[in-house]
């Protein structure tokens, strides 16, 4: 009896609170609503402690510069200097709770706070760390990392691309690469170096003439022309690992046809081609292998420079069909060709966004090119890159956030990454020689 | 730290700028509705105008509230998107220039590097290896008229927006709702609607500042169209009491979550006039 009484209790008290919370629900929708806009911070505040030592060989301050600068490339967030932390500058250890103290973090200003540990494990070294969403005093995210000493940096980068995942659900680009053709060494080469401009290495040593690297999407290897053996350009395959054989492609193709360019689709099972039969060079599909080639124009006017959409289902490229060169649109069957840009003479070096938003296009203005946006339906078109000097070659990271270009802006050409709202321009190469042609990579694996 | 400062001074003295408009023209309102009451003919006024009129004057708890509201909106022109330039439609394409030929050909040498082995130090051709179309044609620069760089393409913004932010402002979450009861059923009215006093209205700006300032929205979430609507609960001194609680979602969990997060970095806001829990609607960009 006494039982149910109290259960009654309980049931009534239940019904009462929730009654209260109905009520105080009502009087929220009753209030007038704080209408927030144009959000002051461009990027979310970061603070990298030093992560508890323990791999050998690994210097847990220049993995945090590392860390740290692959988050300031990435344009989403910015670091804070140490010397504003309240908390502990490094990390003591990552328990199996990790706790912090968040009103600490929270008050100088943090969005994020990244800490981390290293130790020794087999092979190498293991990094672990944490990501703390800090006004929310929680943790969306713990990974760890294994390599050997020398990965340090790879690890750094990997890091900070996760921690970029965390905050908006893509990662950064910072652990991704470009290849590019640059003649510091005398001839027109291929080179690859990591996004950030690090790291630049030679890929190939021919002494011909090398151009239009492009990665295919697995970033195991760059396709590119050469004129290397033949007196015709063909293309050819750069491998990564020594598990396939670099060397030519469409050796199915007359050998007399001159392959300008190859460009291989979003699912790396075709490849779009510049191919010159008969005269003027047309854009062909083949199968990744260089088999089964589609001619997709016919127009004895001049088509080059194809890029994929993200499906895979439409190719953009240049044509000069109607009097000057243009950016057109076609399916990936050739057919419904639609003109996309009219304004002036010369529009030029289309690179469709890995979201399928724009296509990045050069633009000449007075005697040097400009880098423009229009979307793939050409209602909207913008500038994006202006400068006196030439802006050329553009091409997307793989989170579609940022773009790579050749400018000659210091005289000679140089490679230079850009975010895609205009803001956080670097130059990446400073090599001597000129650099240019760049294309951007894939995610790493 | 200056600037933060700076833009603190400046919002103030926005914020006392907006004020003398505010009782500016609610005096104005005032002096038109003892006019409108006075002098307009009733019972055939009242016929022809059934709607806006009626509807305004009642639904405006503080006219003058809203009456400021209009100078700040957009002009109409505004409603077309600033950045992007419509390509021109040209049925046909421009001057047929002479086609330049061809000259890929021409460009590439005929024979190039035929000896791999040795390093030529001669001077090589500079060739530009894809058949590119003469770069040298003398034709107009397309001189594009617009030299800021971000592309940016916002969402056209309409009437319709532009109404629904103001309503949101007054607490209206929903356009439907936007009919108030008359002012012959005040009970019915003040069950629970806040009225939008001046010391609310005071409030909402302060803290729209405050949790403006604390929130971090890189370029990516920006130009869309975002909105997410937050549930807050305050205390009287401002403190967010518990995880603010989101009532509509963007479709963007991170936007979402950045909303969130702005609130609890913002804590505590400026004292509400009351403690309970408050409404919250966040959109990247502003319409005006």
């Amino acid at each position: 009896m006494r039982g149910s009484a109290d259960r009654v209790h309980l049931l009534l008290r239940a019904l009462a609170l929730s009654l209260l919370a109905v009520a105080a629900a009502a009087r929220a929708e009753d209030r007038p609503a704080v209408v927030v806009t144009n959000p002051n911070e461009h990027t979310f505040k970061a603070a990298v402690q030093e992560f508890a030592p323990g791999a050998p060989g690994l210097d847990v301050a220049h993995f945090r510069q590392d860390l740290v600068d692959a988050l300031d490339f990435s344009g989403i967030f910015t670091s804070i200097d140490p010397g504003a932390f309240l908390g502990p500058k490094r990390t003591a250890s990552l328990g199996s709770e990790p706790a912090i103290t968040c009103p600490d973090w929270a008050q100088i200003g943090a969005d994020a706070l990244v800490q981390g540990e290293t130790s020794a494990a087999a092979g190498g070294i293991a990094v672990d760390f944490l990501v703390w969403d800090v006004p929310r005093c929680r943790t969306p995210l713990r990974k760890r990392y294994t390599g050997s000493a020398s990965d340090s940096r790879r690890i750094a980068k990997r890091v900070a691309d996760d921690v970029v995942a965390a905050f908006t659900g893509k990662p950064g680009v910072a652990s991704t690469e470009l290849t590019f053709i640059s003649s510091r060494s005398g001839s027109q080469e291929v080179w690859v170096m990591d996004a950030d401009g690090g790291n630049q290495r030679q890929a190939t040593r021919n002494r011909a003439i090398n151009a239009f690297p492009s990665w295919t999407p697995d970033g195991s290897s760059i396709l590119y022309m050469s004129y290397q053996y033949l007196r015709s350009p063909h293309l050819f395959r750069l491998v990564r690992s020594g598990s396939e054989r670099p060397g030519r492609l469409f050796e199915s193709l007359d050998s007399k046809a001159a392959v300008y360019r190859g460009v291989p689709d979003p699912s790396g099972q075709r490849i779009a081609a510049v191919v010159s039969v008969d005269g003027a060079p047309e854009i062909f599909v083949v199968d990744a292998d260089g088999r089964n080639p589609r001619r997709l124009t016919h127009d004895p006017a001049i088509d080059v420079s194809p890029t994929w959409s993200p499906d895979g289902k439409r190719i953009a490229f240049v044509s000069d069909r109607a009097g000057s060169p243009n950016i057109y649109v076609m399916n990936d069957d050739g057919s419904n060709v639609k003109r996309l840009t009219f304004d002036g003479g010369y529009n030029a070096a289309p690179a469709w966004s890995p979201d399928g938003r724009w296509i990045a296009y050069e633009v000449r203005v007075g005697g040097q090119f400009d880098i423009w946006l229009i979307d793939p339906e050409g209602q909207t078109n913008a500038p994006l890159v202006t400068h006196p000097k030439s802006d050329e070659n553009p091409t997307w990271a793989p989170d579609g956030r940022k773009l790579a270009f050749a400018s000659t802006r210091r005289g000679r050409s140089d490679i230079y990454s850009i975010d895609v709202d205009g803001e956080n321009l670097r130059r990446l190469t400073d090599g001597a020689g000129d650099n240019k042609m760049p294309s951007w990579g894939p995610y790493p694996r | 730290m200056r600037d933060r400062a700076r833009e603190w001074i400046d919002a103030d003295r926005e914020d006392r700028r907006e004020f003398r408009r505010w009782i500016a023209l609610s005096v104005a309102g005032h002096a038109l509705l003892l006019a409108l009451l006075v002098w307009a003919p009733r019972p055939s006024s009242q016929a022809a105008l059934p709607g806006a009129v009626m509807v305004d004057l009642v639904a405006m708890a503080v006219p003058a509230s809203d009456a400021a509201r209009p100078s700040r909106t957009p002009p109409p022109a505004r409603t077309a998107p600033a950045a992007p330039i419509p390509p021109e439609p040209k049925p046909a394409p421009q001057q047929p220039a002479p086609p330049p030929p061809p000259t890929h050909e021409a460009v590439l040498p005929k024979e190039p590097q035929r000896e791999p082995d040795k390093p030529k130090p001669s001077p090589k051709p500079e060739p530009k290896p894809e058949p590119e179309v003469a770069k040298a044609k003398p034709e107009p620069a397309p001189s594009p008229p617009k030299p800021e760089p971000p592309p940016k393409a916002p969402p056209a913004p309409d009437y319709d927006d532009v109404l629904s932010s103001l309503r949101a402002e007054r607490g209206e979450t929903r356009p439907e709702r936007a009919p108030a009861p008359t002012a012959a059923s005040p009970g019915a009215a003040s069950a629970g609607a806040v009225a939008v006093t001046p010391e609310v209205a005071g409030w909402l700006r302060a803290a729209r500042i405050a949790v403006r300032q604390a929130w971090a929205l890189p370029a990516g979430f920006r130009n869309q169209p975002l909105e997410t609507h937050v549930t807050v609960e305050l205390d009287a001194q401002g403190n967010v009491l518990s995880e603010p609680r989101v009532t509509q979602r963007s479709g963007n969990p991170w936007y979402d979550e950045s909303v969130v997060r702005a609130i609890q970095k913002a804590s505590p806001l400026p004292r509400p006039p009351e403690a309970g829990s408050w409404p919250f609607v966040f959109r990247p960009e502003d319409l005006g």
